[in-house]
């Protein structure tokens, strides 16, 4: 792995999951960091800089898509994955995610994903 | 004495003879005229200086010699009584005449001359021929009448009628032009017209009639029988004049004063009609009315424009007679026109109403027909008309209990019912009425069928789709709230898994597993409500069944399922490859589940008009007659719990989406066939 991790940015406003993807991910060798809201999520990309983003589309004072676009905005080479428990593919396929997920208890497809987002970077 | 007394008879007798107003002329057997009266002198013109003493100066030449043999038949003693003959005046001119010769004799007896007394008949014989001629007239007009009263197709009569006017053995005007009155519009309508353009095509038309020598009588079934055409010049000319009854004219005048005009000089007559002077440069005319029942149903309008003969009053009086006789014919002709106009209407609307409408006897006997029941039945109509309905539209030996035309049969009154008909295959909402005679007997129905075949499908359709609609408001919701905690306790239950040992590590696997299904079936649901979206690329079919095979192997293999393939698609079509493999899928777990253990599923791929054919065949335990209809229905399962019921509804609407469509086959025990057809483009 080398001396600098991989730093991932998850965003979600559901605390358990939250810590599921930050203990799962953190095991896989990542440095995790959280926020549970729109404002929150910003103020880490800003200041974190993150290597890579898992982003809810439902958060309490947000759209995560209009989040997708303002970090997308800021860092356009970023990989996003969009992480949602429903099925939304139809409705955004335009906006330009790297990667699209629906929440499972089984993380092995998000951590495959993860794996080959970053070593592109 | 004796002498003096005779002598004084006898001049009383040559007084009378002289003042007697009858020509009185005596002759001998010579012909010499003895005695010439006064009544002779102004009937023939000759004083009896003239001729007293000459022969008989009236006698046209050549009944010379018939004359003379009246004078020997005298001789004889012969009288002639009335004996109409013709004299000739001194200034030459002919006069028609009644004589009565009676011989003279002399004192002894002997015939020595004649007397004869004549009669002035020219009157009498103008009025006889006069007599003849309106006898003639009378009889042509009868017989024009009579020919127009076998048509009554309304173009070919005015033509008639207009030939008529025109014929030179007709009343022989030179144009004629007939103008209908419109109620609605109030006005008059030049209708027909008849005559030539001009004077040059007028003498090529008399020259060529006068050659063909054809009667009126030919010409008249000419227009009966030969084609019509309504395109000569004064046709055109006429059919484009249109007059407001509003207006003061003679045209508007003839219709309103109900009488005829004689118009003699257009420039004297200042209500002269300024489209027939300007149009048609008439400079005499004349106008009658056509009057049938009371009512002036149009006018006839004629003019002598190329030979500029003048009409005058006996023109006219012809020219009324004859209008008199054909308004009525007219107005019938227009009547049944109207008639016939209205029932070709009806019929047009009855043919081209897309309902199927049909009579039918209370028999059940089919009468008639529109063409959308030929159209539905795929038949002729002359395979439908004949037959009972109950054959021609259930394929059966007798009425159909539920049919409203069978419930208005047995109880002469009319229903309205829907029904779903196996052999047509379609819904219909049939609206049947009794017919009843005018004794107010039941004879037969007329029945009005709309397929509504359509109309139910979108009706289900829409329901379904008001209930998806509202399922997806809430699927959002659902989703959240129940996938996210699912998330964590089967991702927790994982962790847990990995860092115990012995039956805590079996429980947290337990947890996990059980997690996973229930994501599954929430999957599922949630897919279902979602709908199915297309990321559409060129797949070939063959490979992707073989993907798809390729999963289910182990299953197939555990539960000792032969498996077959026999795949012939070897080509490319344009869908969304996970789609169709998960489609696909569906049935494979279907067929498995419906055999369980020990069977064979086939799997076939081939090629049939322009669609790639996917079919997979079990010798499962197949479904049922009852089930069949319902299993693409969201959320049915016979499988019972465990079976979100929307595997097949996901395949279907897959499919759906493809442009595709699904067809089963199954019988109970006999195993099922689902065939899945994708259009290539």
């Amino acid at each position: 792995m080398g001396g600098s991790k991989m730093k991932i940015l998850v965003v979600d406003d559901d605390l358990h999951i939250q810590r599921l993807y930050k203990d799962e991910l953190t095991e896989e060798g990542y440095e995790i960091v959280v926020a549970a809201n729109g404002a929150e999520a910003m103020e880490m990309f800003e200041n974190e800089n993150p290597d890579l983003v898992t982003l809810d589309i439902r958060l309490p004072d947000v759209d995560g898509i209009h989040l997708l676009r303002q970090m997308k905005e800021k860092k356009p080479k970023l990989p996003i994955i969009m992480s949602t428990a429903y099925d939304y593919r139809d409705d955004f396929s335009v906006w330009a995610s790297e990667a699209y997920i629906v929440k499972s208890s089984d993380l092995a497809e998000l951590k495959s994903m993860i794996k080959k987002l970053l070593i592109k970077e | 004495m004796d002498n003096s007394y005779a002598a004084e008879i006898r001049k009383n007798l040559e007084n009378i003879l002289e003042n007697f107003p009858d020509a009185v002329v005596t002759f001998d057997l010579n012909g010499t005229v003895t005695s010439w009266n006064r009544g002779a002198e102004k009937m023939y013109g000759f004083s009896k200086e003239e001729t007293v003493g000459g022969f008989l100066p009236f006698v046209p030449g050549f009944l010379m010699l018939a004359e003379r043999e009246k004078i020997d038949r005298i001789r004889n003693g012969d009288v002639f009584k009335d004996f109409e003959t013709i004299r000739q005046k001194k200034d030459g001119t002919i006069l028609d005449v009644s004589l009565t010769l009676s011989p003279v004799k002399d004192s002894e007896g002997m015939i020595v001359g004649a007397i004869c007394v004549s009669r002035d008949i020219s009157e009498k014989k103008r009025i006889e021929k006069e007599l003849v001629k309106r006898n003639q007239e009378l009889s042509r007009l009868f017989f024009i009448s009579s020919a127009m009263r076998g048509t009554l197709e309304l173009d070919r009569l005015l033509r008639m009628i207009l030939t008529a006017v025109t014929m030179s053995d007709g009343l022989g005007f030179n144009r004629a032009i007939l103008f209908l009155v419109d109620d609605n519009k109030d006005l008059l309508k030049g209708a027909m017209g008849v005559g030539p353009a001009s004077s040059e095509e007028a003498f090529q038309i008399w020259s060529r009639l006068s050659l063909e020598k054809k009667t009126l009588t030919d010409i008249m079934r000419n227009i009966e029988t030969g084609p019509l055409r309504k395109d000569s010049f004064l046709d055109k000319l006429s059919l484009n004049m249109e007059i407001p009854l509003s207006e003061e004219t003679i045209l508007t005048m003839t219709f309103k004063e109900r009488r005829s005009f004689n118009v003699r000089d257009v420039r004297e007559e200042p209500l002269s009609d300024f489209v027939l002077t300007q149009q048609l440069a008439t400079q005499a005319y004349a106008v009658a009315p056509l009057i049938s029942r009371d009512k002036v149903i149009g006018v006839i309008w004629v003019d002598n424009q190329f030979n500029r003969r003048p009409i005058v009053e006996e023109d006219m009086r012809f020219l009324s007679a004859f209008s008199n006789q054909v308004a009525s014919v007219v107005e019938s002709a227009r009547l049944f026109e109207q008639v016939a106009l209205a029932e070709q209407e009806l019929e047009n609307i009855f043919e081209s109403i897309s309902d199927k409408v049909f009579f039918t006897t209370k028999d059940y006997v089919i009468k008639k027909i529109n063409k959308a029941v030929s159209e539905r039945l795929g038949k002729p109509p002359e395979e439908i008309i004949g037959k009972k309905c109950y054959e021609v539209f259930h394929n059966r030996r007798e009425p159909r209990r539920k049919c409203p035309h069978h419930k208005t049969v047995a109880a002469g009154k009319p229903f309205v019912g829907e029904l779903e008909e196996p052999y047509l295959g379609g819904t219909f909402l049939t609206s049947s009425s009794p017919i009843f005679d005018s004794i107010g007997e039941f004879i037969g129905t007329v029945n009005v069928m709309r397929d509504i075949t359509d109309i139910k499908k979108l009706q289900e359709q829409l329901v379904m789709k008001q209930r998806m609609a509202a399922l997806g408001e809430v699927a959002a919701r659902v989703a959240h709230d129940i996938r996210n905690p699912l998330v964590s306790i089967g991702g927790f239950a994982r962790r847990l898994e990995k860092n115990l040992e012995g039956n805590l590590k079996e429980y947290a696997e337990i947890i996990a597993r059980e997690v996973a299904g229930l994501e599954k079936i929430l999957g599922e649901i949630l897919a279902y409500v979602r709908g199915v979206s297309l990321e559409k690329r060129m797949v070939n079919i063959d490979s992707l069944v073989e993907e798809v095979t390729a999963v289910m192997k182990s299953e197939l293999e555990e539960k000792r399922i032969v498996f077959v393939k026999d795949l012939h698609a070897a080509f490319e079509i344009h869908v969304d490859p996970s789609n169709v493999r998960e489609a696909i899928l569906n049935i494979l777990s279907n067929a498995i589940h419906a055999i369980g253990n020990n069977g064979t599923i086939t799997v076939k791929t081939y090629v049939k008009k322009g669609c790639a054919v996917i079919e997979v065949k079990d010798t499962g335990c197949g479904i049922s007659e009852e089930v069949l209809p319902f299993i693409f229905d969201p959320f049915y399962t016979t499988k019972g719990s465990g079976s979100t019921g929307l595997g097949l509804t996901i395949t279907h609407k897959i499919i759906e989406k493809h442009n595709g469509r699904i067809e089963v086959e199954s019988k109970p025990h006999a195993g099922s066939t689902f065939r899945v057809f994708l259009p290539s483009k």
